[in-house]
């Protein structure tokens, strides 16, 4: 009996001290100063040595570049105060903002930006996110004065310079880099422990001002891991998949933020056959059912994105037929979807009709179906490529939705159709999915083996022009001009979702359109965060 | 004693030959009824999205609005197959090799024991998942990878029978009317160790149909597009933590029901033929 009290006598006292440690924990979140968030395992993925090419995406914070993009996606000065361009476009010369400092306390000069950009030009092999190839010299005029000359004329450069973020030339040191890069930026990392938490301090340095907040812990989780983790009060800011927007957390609220990520989906253009690749190797390329540009256009008209976004994305996202609109590069015209007649009617005038009665077309004894591919472990892509199906076999066609890992959809983007997330600055993305060159050269660039001598030469303009203006409406004619034959099949512009603690204010007014990053562009702000 | 008051009639073996009919049948039907179902039952349909349990979807439905009841048989149905396959050859590879290390001994026992005890001592795991990647994953590479590895610990019990009859006198009778060795491996010693063979070839099964849905759940076995209870436990994974726990609960219990009466038929089927417990 005895025995039997005393433990109850322990149940009470476990009882007292957890609520004791409740209320505890309660009363320090009011005068909370550092803030725990989940913002995916992108940033754990690479170096953060921006030699390297890391956080080339626009949202760094250790490190600056010479530009940045606003909020409208132009490029302002970050490094740089104004810059001049000559007549040829072959010289910018930058000036640069003064009595800026490293995170260690040196001076910021014209020096840094030679150093940085000699070094990654010294080593391209090890940056494959800035391309500097065609940079003939960079050289300090002064303290405060750099000369970029270039090969030839290159249209995309600010899009470069604002992907190259700046590093102390005497402080430099390659290994340290990768987790500790010392910087400009708003932030300093204090501890890095790979795939488990990145510390971040703030930079009393920073020229625009130290950040109100302190101290900001990244944290690595399984996406289920984070959100279990944001229920019980953990974490400050949770990145979550589309497929838990309509849950609740408690102090929690869902924010969602307008990207520039597209989703689409690489219909081969090319009838079946061989090929020999860039390595020689003989590989079958094409297939028979996508190389009718009936059946493509069939499906960009005939399906309805809104209800695959419905069915596949809770709703998150918006019916995209195009890049997003948020880029000044792109094209702009759209058209309605969902109109189911009008495809079929396509599809019968092209030869396609179901004669068996199975609700599948054929023609020629050819039935109208394919596969496409989706990175496996994406879930939203695997969902969106389901709900595409489902979607599609009102119009007769057949789509077998399959997953395999990147290295395996290596060997089957010029095949079969696979689901690709894009999303970035620069208007180069147009080069890597459109120019003929690319295909079968390795990597994932014009994966549908599109071919068009026009669109060629519309790229080839746009890069070499030598004003924005010119290279904009460049950009724009290709992708009018390659739309038309719908080599890739646009589904939706994503939305980021993140929950976000109540008494965090993340600043919506100063989030960039979210570039392509898995959910971490969110932290493009951090130096804005503030506790209401 | 207490046995003969609670049969009431109903001996030992009747019960264990009952329980052994019902498992069979049970387990029969779940591989047919899956085989033979229309892929419609436990295709998409979004207007149903994460029902949970119900008289019309007795196991719920999925973010996609599949029916988990039907996609469950389907998926068990198809580890049945793959742990079939699998431990099939297993068995037959585990019963050549057996029979032939103890009969020929010499070098050739050496090398095969030397085979057994490099698989055994490899974790499981790792070298299921390294054949199962390396054939590239899907159905071949998860049925090659389990056929290759479930061989060695029947190979030993096999080897170890055959030891105990090769010098017995029939055997040795059968030496010295001028049989090969060959014929006297078929004609007299593999009947004798057929019955532990069989009960080892059904107790891989569960062992096959776990290692199937593990490697399946880590993601180096059956493709997500699949049924089966591998894939559909890594899917319920992003679902448990918002309180949807129809979507692992009873795949789960269906998969470990399966095992258990795997292991049921083959324990009841020792008792039976086992000379020991068999009349009981």
């Amino acid at each position: 009996m005895k025995r039997k009290q005393a433990g109850l006598w322990a149940c009470i006292f476990v009882l007292c001290i957890t609520l004791i440690g409740c209320g505890e924990r309660k009363q320090s979140s009011d005068t909370k100063t550092d803030v725990t968030a989940f913002v995916g395992t992108n940033i754990f993925e690479g170096s953060l040595d921006p030699v390297k090419g890391a956080m080339s995406y626009g949202y760094s914070f250790t490190n600056n570049a010479l530009l940045k993009v606003d909020l409208n996606s132009e490029y302002i000065g970050d490094l740089a105060t104004d810059w001049e361009i000559s007549e040829d476009s072959l010289t910018y010369t930058f000036h640069l903002r003064k009595g800026v400092k490293f995170s260690d306390g040196s001076d910021f000069t014209a020096d840094d930006v030679v150093f940085t950009y000699e070094t990654v030009h010294n080593n391209q092999a090890n940056n494959e996110n800035v391309d500097l190839t065609r940079i003939a010299s960079v050289t300090a005029l002064d303290d405060y004065t750099v000369e970029f000359h270039l090969s030839e004329p290159y249209s995309p450069f600010f899009d470069t310079v604002a992907m190259l973020q700046i590093v102390p030339s005497d402080a430099y040191d390659s290994e340290l880099f990768d987790t500790m890069p010392i910087g400009t930026g708003a932030w300093k990392v204090v501890q890095y422990d790979a795939n488990q938490q990145i510390i971040l301090e703030a930079n009393e340095n920073y020229y625009a001002g130290a950040p109100e907040i302190k101290k900001i812990t990244l944290v690595y989780m399984d996406n289920d891991a984070a959100f279990a983790a944001a229920q019980s009060g953990q974490l400050d800011i949770v990145m979550v998949g589309a497929n838990y927007a309509n849950e609740t957390v408690n102090g929690m609220t869902l924010q969602k933020f307008e990207t520039m990520d597209v989703r689409n989906i690489s219909l081969p253009v090319l009838e079946e056959q061989t090929q020999k690749n860039s390595e020689g190797k003989e590989v079958t390329v094409g297939n028979n059912v996508t190389a009718d540009k009936a059946v493509r256009e069939a499906l960009s008209i005939g399906i309805n994105r809104q209800t695959i976004i419905d069915h596949a994305l809770n709703g998150i996202g918006v019916p995209a037929v195009h890049f997003t609109n948020n880029l000044v590069w792109a094209s702009t015209d759209t058209y309605e979807d969902g109109k189911v007649e009008e495809a079929k009617q396509l599809l019968e005038d092209a030869g396609w009709v179901d004669s068996d009665g199975d609700g599948i077309r054929e023609k020629n004894g050819q039935k109208c179906t394919f596969n496409v591919y989706a990175a496996s472990g994406d879930e939203e892509r695997y969902n969106l490529a389901v709900a595409l199906a489902e979607n599609a076999l009102e119009l007769g066609i057949k789509i077998e939705v399959k997953t395999g890992t990147w290295d395996e959809i290596l060997t089957l983007q010029n095949t079969a159709g696979v689901v690709w997330g894009w999303g970035q600055y620069s208007p180069t993305v147009l080069y890597s999915l459109f120019e003929s060159e690319l295909f079968l050269t390795g990597g994932y660039d014009n994966v549908v083996g599109y071919n068009n001598p026009q669109v060629d030469e519309l790229i080839h303009q746009a890069l070499s022009a030598n004003n924005q203006e010119d290279a904009i409406s460049y950009w724009k004619e290709v992708q009018s001009t390659a739309n038309q034959d719908e080599p890739y099949l646009y589904l939706v512009n994503i939305q980021h979702c993140y929950f976000v603690n109540d008494n965090l204010d993340i600043s919506a007014e100063t989030q960039i359109p979210h570039p392509h990053g898995h959910g971490s562009p969110i932290i493009c702000n951090m130096q804005d965060w503030t506790w209401k | 004693m207490l046995r003969r008051s609670n049969g009431k009639g109903w001996n030992g073996r009747s019960r264990v030959f009952i329980l052994l009919i019902v498992a069979t049948v049970y387990l029969v039907g779940i591989f047919v009824w899956g085989i033979t179902m229309n892929p419609v039952k436990y295709g998409v349909n979004y207007s149903e999205k994460l029902v949970s349990p119900c008289i019309k979807h007795l196991f719920g439905t999925d973010f996609m609005g599949r029916d988990m009841f039907y996609r469950s048989i389907k998926g068990l149905s198809n580890s049945i197959r793959i742990g079939l396959i699998a431990s099939v050859i297993s068995s037959i590879v585990a019963l050549i090799l057996g029979i032939v290390a103890a009969i020929w001994g010499g070098w050739i026992d050496k090398v095969i024991n030397w085979c057994v005890d490099l698989c055994m001592g490899l974790p499981h795991l790792v070298l299921l998942i390294l054949i199962s990647f390396m054939m590239g994953k899907g159905v071949r590479g998860i049925t090659v990878a389990v056929a290759l590895t479930h061989w060695p610990s029947l190979t030993r019990i096999v080897r170890a029978e055959v030891m105990q009859v090769r010098n017995s006198q029939y055997v040795q009778a059968a030496y010295k009317m001028g049989k090969t060795k060959v014929q006297v491996a078929v004609t007299h010693i593999l009947p004798h160790v057929l019955p532990a063979y069989l009960i080892g070839l059904v107790l891989l099964f569960p062992h096959a149909i776990m290692h199937e849905s593990a490697v399946t759940f880590l993601g180096f076995g059956l493709p997500a597009e699949m049924p089966a209870i591998g894939v559909i436990l890594a899917e319920s994974m992003n679902y448990i933590v918002t309180g949807k726990w129809w979507l692992a609960f009873f795949p789960g219990i269906l998969l470990l029901m399966a095992v258990l009466l795997f292991d049921g038929i083959g324990e009841s089927l020792k008792k039976l033929w086992n000379p020991g417990s068999g009349n009981e």
